[in-house]
């Protein structure tokens, strides 16, 4: 199976604070991906860094075989980040964002392909309403309706079910679990064992720059994984 | 092209955001319509001194607007994240920089047509036979003003001393814009020959080719830092 | 990449540099203020062209050193060469501003004004007020790339800039006021060469000297950042 991603000695320091320091990771196509850890272990930062939003301090990566230094751009063509920015704009209505969101990446979805993307994810309704007035829950469900539409091959979720409801955490494992079975390949990041557990394929804690890697059976019956 | 396509998808972003809420060109328009009652007040009015300074009036007021209206540009970018969406996006950045220009050089441009009947009203010129000069002018510094403008305006957005860098940065820059626009309107204002003055409307041009040229280059690397 | 050594190497020539500034600027002084003959129409007061017009010069030759290492830093992205960059704008802050002082000093008994708006005058007006908003703009940013290449895009653009506001003022002012008042208007005697020439060199050996330490001095400082970091990491990690 081939390599969605590939992590060599990353390391990251900010304000010479060092938050990552060689991190290695290797992800496979197709995979669902999920990585844990404490506040401030470095979660969010190691997911920038292949979402492109960081260049390693040291270290080097691969995204589907593209190189993160020199070919950022076709990293950027295939891969979506949903991370802790709504990426939204206040006076535009929800489909007025989605048309934003995704006309700007090259190309134009029809109203029909919108209205599907936007009832699969539970806010069908909220089409016309403007965006400072969403809840950060239907913000996050917003971002994943615009991850539909752009079908990436990489998909990467910063705490994932953070401000969904029961019915929202089901939806997204739903989506991950579509996603993964036509091969896609998801690296996610949570806090929440049980949901995670009924997608992940693989399980990574990353504590101290330290990433001990387990099986989900593993992070399931532990007491505690970090 | 998706190049071009970008450059409309922003600049349409804009102007929907801005005729839904009118917050920045309302700003604009009253901060203007204030330096021209000031001035107003401030100067007697008979007719000799006005021709003679009107030109710097016209353009006071039209760089105050550059100052209210340009710097934060890209303040509603940086509110949601949404210049973190920008950097992922696989598509030249200078397309973005082109974008958020020509939605600036819109909104000035279209306060400053509103506000030249004002000078007629307050100043009591005679322009409306030269108007369509007037309007080239304009047209052509204002250009300038929304290149470096909207460049400073990304480089000073997320700074906390934002409002007062933009301004330090703008004015000294953006001299050539000013001498030029108020030279070029002065000899409109006096009615002199088209030839007398065209040397300083080529200045503008030249002085908008290169900055929207570099400033479209170097783009790049204020998203990709 | 610059390494470490290029410090080292800095710190290993420097003061060939100081020393030759040092003694070239003595001599200059020595010729222009005490040998050398004073102007038949100024009088006493050309003396001070020997200081202005080098710090001036230097000032422009600062600025493009600033140019430079700002064009390569956004290509390497080199901290040693931002630190160059760095120091680079600071010292043609003070040449700049003892230009400006100089030459208002020079311009009160000569044209009886402390100020004109004279294209070089404007232009070196202008110049001190982009390098005082490059400082600043480096002052407000704290993550180190972004600061490094925010600071090199406006250190670009100004540099673009500059001849163009120099253009216009020109033709400004060539419309308003015959150019009664020039800036050119010292005649070169033999006598007055030897000093100008040891003084522009002495000043630029001095500009050279002071970028070398200065820079030093800003890579300590980075590093020391670098150290601070580490330590406080430890915790962490």
């Amino acid at each position: 199976m081939a390599t969605a991603i590939r992590g060599i000695e990353l390391s990251k320091s900010f304000q010479h604070f060092q938050v990552l320091q060689s991190v290695s990771i290797e992800i496979a196509s197709g995979e669902c991906y999920a990585l844990f850890g404490p506040n401030g272990a470095g979660k969010t930062t190691l997911l920038r860094i292949f979402a492109t939003l960081h260049r390693p301090s040291a270290g080097r990566f691969e995204i589907l075989g593209f190189d993160g230094n020199r070919e950022r751009a076709k990293i950027r063509a295939a891969i979506f980040l949903i991370g802790h920015g709504s990426y939204l704009y206040d006076d535009l209505s929800v489909k007025e964002n989605i048309q934003f969101a995704i006309g700007i990446r090259g190309w134009n979805p029809t109203d029909l392909e919108i209205k599907k993307a936007l009832d699969q994810v539970g806010i069908g309704r909220f089409a016309k309403l403007r965006s400072r007035y969403l809840s950060a829950g239907m913000k996050k469900r917003l971002s994943i309706a615009k991850a539909l539409l752009v079908r990436p091959k990489l998909l990467i979720m910063d705490e994932a079910y953070a401000a969904l409801d029961e019915l929202g955490v089901a939806m997204v494992n739903e989506y991950i679990r579509n996603f993964t079975k036509e091969g896609g390949t998801v690296l996610m990041s949570s806090h929440d064992r049980a949901k995670t557990a009924e997608v992940a394929h693989r399980v990574g804690v990353l504590n101290r720059s330290v990433l001990n890697e387990m099986s989900v059976e593993e992070m399931s019956a532990a007491d505690a994984i970090f | 092209m998706q190049f071009f396509s970008v450059i409309r998808w922003i600049a349409w972003k804009d102007l929907l955001s801005e005729y839904r809420n009118r917050e920045n060109i309302s700003s604009m328009f009253f901060f203007a319509i204030n330096v021209i009652l000031i001035f107003s007040f401030s100067f007697s009015l008979d007719p000799e001194t006005i021709k003679e300074i009107m030109p710097g009036i016209i353009w006071v007021a039209f760089g105050f607007t550059a100052i209210i209206g340009l710097g934060k540009s890209f303040l509603v970018e940086v509110n949601n994240d949404c210049m973190e969406y920008f950097q992922m996006l696989p598509i030249p950045k200078g397309a973005i920089y082109l974008g958020k220009f020509l939605g600036n050089f819109l909104f000035m441009l279209s306060v400053e047509i509103v506000l030249f009947p004002l000078f007629v009203l307050f100043f009591n010129l005679d322009i409306l036979d030269q108007f369509l000069k007037l309007l080239l002018i304009s047209t052509v510094a204002t250009i300038g003003l929304s290149a470096l403008g909207t460049l400073f305006s990304a480089l000073t957005v997320q700074i906390r001393a934002r409002e007062v860098m933009f301004p330090i940065l703008l004015l000294p820059l953006s001299v050539p814009i000013f001498i030029g626009a108020v030279e070029a309107t002065r000899g409109i204002l006096s009615g002199d020959a088209f030839a007398l003055y065209r040397h300083w409307i080529e200045l503008l041009v030249v002085f908008d080719v290169i900055f929207v040229v570099v400033s479209f280059w170097i783009f790049e690397f204020i998203l990709d830092y | 990449m610059l390494s470490t050594r290029f410090i080292g190497w800095l710190r290993r020539y420097e003061k060939w540099f100081g020393i030759a500034a040092v003694i070239l600027i003595a001599i200059g002084l020595y010729t222009g203020l005490v040998t050398s003959s004073a102007d038949y129409y100024q009088g006493e007061v050309v003396r001070i062209m020997y200081v202005h017009v080098p710090f001036a010069q230097t000032a422009m030759f600062a600025y493009s050193t600033l140019f430079i290492c700002s064009i390569w830093y956004l290509w390497k992205r080199d901290p040693i060469v931002d630190n160059a960059a760095h120091a680079a704008a600071g010292i043609a802050l003070f040449f700049t501003a003892g230009g400006l002082l100089t030459g208002s000093i020079w311009g009160k008994p000569t044209w009886n004004t402390w100020w004109t708006w004279d294209p070089r005058l404007t232009s070196f007006a202008i110049l001190f007020l982009t390098l005082v908003g490059y400082l600043m703009l480096r002052s407000f940013l704290d993550d180190k790339e972004k600061r490094a290449t925010f600071a090199a895009i406006l250190a670009i653009i100004g540099f673009i800039d500059l001849p163009i506001v120099h253009f216009s003022v020109e033709w400004w002012r060539s419309l308003h006021q015959p150019l009664s008042i020039s800036t050119r208007g010292v005649s070169i005697a033999a006598d007055m060469a030897i000093p100008f020439t040891l003084m522009s060199i002495g000043i630029a050996l001095l500009f050279t000297y002071m970028l070398m330490v200065r820079t030093q001095m800003l890579y300590l400082e980075y590093l020391l950042e670098a150290k601070q970091g580490r330590l406080m990491s430890e915790e962490h990690l």
